[in-house]
């Protein structure tokens, strides 16, 4: 989350577009996680994802940053397939 | 999900007030009340005596729990018509039950990152309630442009029609 607490004026083009992802990819987490059956895993699995984006929030890499983006996404599809499983 | 859950509500209502000698009632006002819970503000928009084809009353069977089934239903279909007060109010009551935001501090105004000290994070979750409390979609362009509870009313006023 490149330096997103700064005004929004501040932050370059690619950096915007960056911030953009990264909520995303948080909207997209919660959204898989709101369809974990149980509310105490759910209220874990929300802790964990966001203490994951806050732990990160200083990170000004450019590369660091979108190698994080993947990795967030690789652990999503890695939840919606387990949820699959388990529903199934 | 939602959908297969109802189904097995309706199932187990539809198959039960047969056999009449084996009234079982515990199970049956559990479901639909943990359900209603879900929509606070809907009214019970009609009563009990406009019900269509009210069943036989069977010597033995139960009718309240039956009845209680019917009205639920109908509280599900039948939402009432939101004005721009009822929407303000239910945001405001949404983002007070959010447990970052100071309701001392909450106004209609109030900034989410300014004044309430929230970050981005936090705003995608509020949205995400609202998508929840008004039962549609906020797409991603909209939903971080939305940064005041007010915005949040306009916005959902538009999408839902609702003028004064």
């Amino acid at each position: 989350m490149a330096a997103s607490r700064l005004p929004p004026v501040t932050l370059t083009l690619k950096q915007f577009l960056r911030r953009q992802q990264v909520l995303q990819l948080y909207r997209r987490i919660l959204k898989v996680i709101h369809q974990v059956p149980t509310k105490a895993d759910q209220h874990y699995l929300k802790e964990w994802a966001r203490e994951e984006f806050k732990r990160n929030k200083d990170a000004t890499d450019e590369d660091a940053i979108r190698m994080m983006i993947t990795q967030g996404n690789m652990q999503l599809q890695e939840l919606e397939r387990t949820l699959q499983l388990a529903n199934s | 999900m939602a959908a297969r859950v109802l189904t097995a509500c309706v199932r187990r209502h539809l198959v039960l007030p047969r056999p009449a000698a084996a009234p079982r009632p515990h199970p049956r006002p559990a479901a639909p009340r943990a359900l209603c819970t879900r929509r606070p503000l809907a009214p019970a928009p009609l009563g009990p005596q406009v019900r269509p084809d009210p069943p036989p009353a069977l010597p033995g069977s139960l009718p309240v729990p039956v009845s209680g089934v019917l009205q639920f239903y109908r509280c599900y279909s039948d939402e009432p018509p939101l004005s721009l007060e009822t929407i303000t109010e239910r945001v405001l009551y949404i983002l007070k039950l959010y447990d970052k935001v100071d309701p001392e501090k909450l106004t209609v105004d109030s900034h989410f990152m300014k004044d309430l000290g929230l970050d981005s994070l936090d705003q995608v979750e509020i949205i995400m309630a609202m998508e929840d409390e008004f039962g549609f979609e906020i797409p991603d362009g909209d939903a971080e442009k939305l940064m005041c509870p007010q915005e949040i009313v306009d916005y959902i006023a538009d999408r839902k029609d609702v003028y004064e």
